[in-house]
């Protein structure tokens, strides 16, 4: 059983794990870099150790540092978030050997989706369809993947995630120049300069499942739809994946919890899917084996608290919900409210927000770790807050989302809110069922 | 030796200090977490009439709760206490509708079911028992439910648990003392006699401390070989709930035991219950003085105040001990009905009856008439054949007799449809349709609940509602806000 937890992660997913922790009965310790020393979390967290310098690399991202103040602090656990060391295997590794447990599945599942290539390997070996395509070490091997692939054709760093290093080819004259592109940002970037070239679905949607598994059992907690991306950054998620048929998402569904049975998969998990937009035959991308930005629209329609899932699982309970008892209800969206001027390509806009006023009321959740007089640091990623309304269906979701923004307001810094008040009223977004291409739509 | 306690907070403490009423589902699963960190042996945590008050009372869909709590709880099995054959209405179901019932109960995460039947009609436990195994993995505990009568001395409660020993069905017994009426005295000879028949199924102790004899006789009772101790965590332990939680691990301590469950966790669940306990203006339980009356006519304080007030608007106050001690008699010629519910309304208020009115038994309610009819099950002594003769000998009780019975699950699923889904349906077919509709309409529970907040919301929610109201004060200590409306831009 956890009795101090160890949060290595900051912002909103920082308080989201703590507001958990504390009604668990847990001790809460914040690691937090100098920059984070005065945030929100570190006030609500039962303590606080500095992990490093505001820089990442010798803070978030230092397994040395992390594990050095885990240990310190006596933890016997380390939830790691999303982002920075959350599916880093060396990391689950060295916690692991530091006599701690890692609120993350198996060692063997994170390697098993580390990369995509291996990912691809094992959703074959599961039984799930994926998308035409292959990897490339070099360019040549990479026109030869084109040929068999065919326009457009996406190419992405093997080791990458998160969309970058991503790139979109669409004729073969591009080919050359973006696979130098490619493999120099994702070298850069991860220290692997392989690509992956894989067919384009054209009019491609982004759906995925939320699963559990506690190594022996596993279930789905269903679809979430994160169609609504910008250069592959999520901007909306709304749970179920609206506008689909009804065998469709089931054979999603069933398809997800096959690979995480077929991975013996232990805690919160996310597999990705592309779903062409108009046949709705699927494609299995990858398996994020960390809690995601976008769990709270899950947690909305199914009312399970999944930090409290891996919690338990981390924990060594065996997982006691039933396929059975997720009954989801109604319909959730959630935005993402990033300190950017998003009329000029998305540039950062750190400083200090004056005013955080968020909005409030039944079916309205704010996940956030900001308020009036708050710090955005130029350091990390721009996420202040996320917005999450729910309604008994989609329409009133949708109109939920538009008054809520309505009375958002933030000053001080730039935000995406008036961005999010245009999809709001947008009528393919209203209309529901949108894909990947429907931000470019926006833009025009 | 090692003693485990079981906690009824949420289901016995509730129901017995705060009228079932008390407790809504973000309230039980704010403390589901903690709960389970404390490393109860079971929680006593729902009745088919605790799920009617979650629908008419908080508009809570009691599946949805047992669902959620489930999943905060891998360990803990979750417990429903039931007289077998009934749900929600008072009829006997028909045993297809409750094989429905306890099929989906079990689906949802119950895993401990106790069989409660006050006439200890040993068929009626085992055949429940058998039901409940058919749909799922639950252990199941019979109920020797005590009181003083006649009757019910320790031969009668050994021959019970005897006959039960005869099902596979049954994994554990308990002593449950709903009235608090079992002394220490009778603790030493009760559960011997018991352990003596049960082999190696364990047994439990259930006593209500009303008198301040329950946590002595708990105390005994770990001497005696039993298994558990069910108790209510801080407010929700003493007064007419069971002893409460921490004392009793103190004591326990004290007396050379271990017990099996984390302090440390214990006090933190302890303090959420006080903090919601203030927040919600629930009286917590607290020690009572001994009332040796109480042994006699086992009248508990709701029921006493209730008749008590009735006289008194009738003009007949001093009549008082008339009713108590006509209670007495009725109980006897009733066949020593144990106090449970709905029984100590039903024998009260024929004694009140009995005594105001001209003729003893000239006025009877319906409920009396089913009772001696059977319909609540067969009375553990009979019933006083003149008496029996005098209830009958009415043209109601022939109305009464030819009474439908709990209509088939056939008929019912023909009322209500084939397509609906098998918990509303079962919410349906004993609960008013507007009562289930305004559950489903207002969706699912909140998650969580904050003590400190919630007389803020409550405020709110008031100021809400008066959108004309021209001033608004707010006034505490030291601290006095006055917003008066006026001329605006």
């Amino acid at each position: 059983m956890i009795r101090r937890l160890f949060i290595a992660n900051r912002g909103e997913i920082a308080l989201r794990i703590i507001r958990t922790a504390r009604r668990m009965g847990m001790v809460s310790i914040l690691g937090a870099s100098e920059a984070d020393r005065d945030s929100v979390p570190a006030k609500m967290a039962d303590e606080v150790a500095i992990i490093g310098p505001a820089s990442s690399a010798q803070s978030y991202l230092s397994v040395e540092a992390v594990i050095a103040a885990a240990k310190a602090a006596k933890a016997d656990a380390i939830h790691p978030g999303y982002g920075f060391l959350s599916e880093n295997a060396a990391f689950a590794v060295a916690t692991a050997d530091a006599g701690i447990i890692f609120v993350g599945p198996d060692i063997s599942s994170l390697h098993a989706m580390g990369d995509k290539l291996m990912a691809r390997k094992v959703g074959i070996e599961a039984g799930l369809p994926v998308v035409p395509g292959g990897a490339a070490a070099d360019k040549e091997a990479a026109r030869a993947r084109a040929e068999e692939t065919g326009y457009p054709l996406l190419l992405k760093a093997v080791s990458g995630g998160g969309g970058r290093g991503m790139k979109r080819v669409d004729a073969q004259q591009e080919l050359d120049s973006q696979i130098d592109l490619a493999m120099a940002e994702a070298q850069a970037a991860f220290g692997d300069s392989r690509v992956y070239v894989e067919r384009f679905i054209a009019c491609g949607r982004h759906v995925e499942v939320q699963v559990l598994g506690d190594g022996i059992s596993a279930i789905h907690l269903g679809t979430r739809d994160c169609s609504i991306q910008r250069r592959f950054q999520k901007l909306v998620e709304e749970a179920p994946a609206p506008a689909m048929p009804d065998d469709k998402r089931a054979a999603i569904e069933l398809a997800a919890v096959n690979l995480t049975r077929h991975l013996n998969y232990s805690g919160a998990g996310t597999v990705e899917f592309l779903v062409d937009a108009e046949t709705f035959d699927f494609y299995f991308l990858e398996m994020n084996a960390r809690i995601q930005v976008e769990h709270p629209v899950t947690e909305a329609i199914t009312g399970v608290d999944l930090i409290e899932q891996q919690l338990l699982i981390a924990g060594g309970a065996a997982l006691s919900l039933t396929q059975d008892m997720i009954q989801p209800l109604g319909h959730a969206i959630e935005v993402r409210i990033n300190a950017e001027n998003w009329q000029a390509d998305f540039r950062p806009s750190p400083g200090t927000v004056t005013r955080a006023a968020w909005p409030a009321g039944p079916g309205i959740r704010i996940d956030t770790h900001m308020t009036s007089g708050g710090e955005v640091t130029p350091f990390y990623d721009s996420l202040i807050g996320k917005l999450i309304v729910s309604g008994a269906t989609r329409e009133e979701a949708v109109k939920r989302l538009g008054s809520a923004l309505e009375q958002l307001s933030i000053e001080g810094v730039d935000t995406t809110r008036d961005l999010h008040r245009a999809i709001a009223v947008d009528e393919r977004f209203i209309a529901g069922g949108v894909d990947t291409r429907f931000f470019e739509g926006l833009a025009a | 030796m090692t003693i485990n306690l079981v906690d009824v907070t949420m289901r016995d403490g509730n129901q017995s200090l705060w009228g079932a009423t008390g407790l809504n589902t973000a309230h039980m699963l704010q403390a589901a977490a903690l709960t389970e960190r404390v490393g109860f042996r079971a929680v006593d945590f729902t009745s088919s009439s605790h799920m009617a008050v979650a629908v008419r009372y908080f508009q809570n869909n009691p599946w949805e709760r047992i669902r959620r709590m489930r999943a905060a709880m891998p360990t803990t099995p979750l417990q429903f206490i039931t007289t077998g054959l009934r749900f929600i209405a008072w009829q006997q179901a028909d045993p297809d509708f409750m094989r429905l019932v306890y099929r989906r109960l079990q689906a949802n995460g119950i895993r401990r079911f106790v069989m409660l039947d006050p006439m200890h009609e040993v068929p009626a436990v085992i055949e429940a028992a058998r039901i409940i195994k058919q749909e799922g993995e639950a252990e199941v505990m019979a109920a020797l439910t005590f009181t003083l009568s006649d009757v019910h001395d320790d031969v009668f409660y050994a021959g019970f648990a005897k006959a039960l020993m005869a099902s596979p069905d049954i994994d554990l017994f308990y002593i449950k003392d709903p009235s608090g009426l079992m002394s220490v005295d009778r603790v030493r000879t009760l559960a011997p006699a018991i352990k003596a028949v049960i082999g190696n199924r364990s047994l439990e102790v259930h006593a209500h401390n009303t008198l301040g004899f329950g946590a002595l006789s708990s105390l005994e009772a770990a001497k005696l070989g039993i298994s558990a101790i069910h108790v209510g965590v801080g407010p929700g332990g003493d007064g007419s709930s069971l002893p409460e939680a921490e004392r009793m691990v103190a004591n326990l301590i004290e007396a050379g035991h271990d017990v099996a469950i984390d302090r440390a966790a214990l006090s933190q669940l302890s303090d959420y219950w006080q903090r919601l306990a203030r927040a919600e203006g629930l009286p917590p339980g607290t020690p009572q003085g001994f009332d040796a009356s109480f042994l006699r006519h086992q009248i508990a304080g709701g029921v006493m105040t209730t008749i008590k007030r009735q006289l008194e608007e009738l003009g007949l106050g001093h009549r008082l001990a008339d009713v108590i001690a006509e209670t007495e008699q009725v109980r006897a010629e009733l066949g020593y009905p144990i106090m449970v519910t709905p029984f100590p309304q039903m024998v009260m208020s024929q004694a009140l009856f009995n005594v105001i009115g001209d003729r003893r038994y000239a006025q009877v309610s319906d409920q009396v008439i089913r009772y001696v009819l059977g319909k609540f099950g067969k009375p553990t002594n009979p019933v006083d054949p003149a008496v029996l003769s005098t209830i009958l000998d009415r043209p109601h009780a022939k109305a009464l007799i030819a009474e439908k019975d709990f209509p088939s699950m056939a008929d019912l699923r023909k009322t209500f449809g084939a397509t609906i889904n098998d918990e509303e349906f079962l919410l349906r077919a004993v609960m008013p349709g507007d009562q289930v509709d305004a559950m489903l309409s207002a969706g699912r529970s909140r998650a969580s609940y904050t003590p400190e907040v919630a007389p803020l919301i409550a405020l709110l929610k008031q100021l809400a509602a008066r959108p004309a109201a021209r001033d608004i004060v707010v006034e505490r200590p030291g601290l006095r806000i006055a917003l008066h409306s006026g001329a605006s831009l």
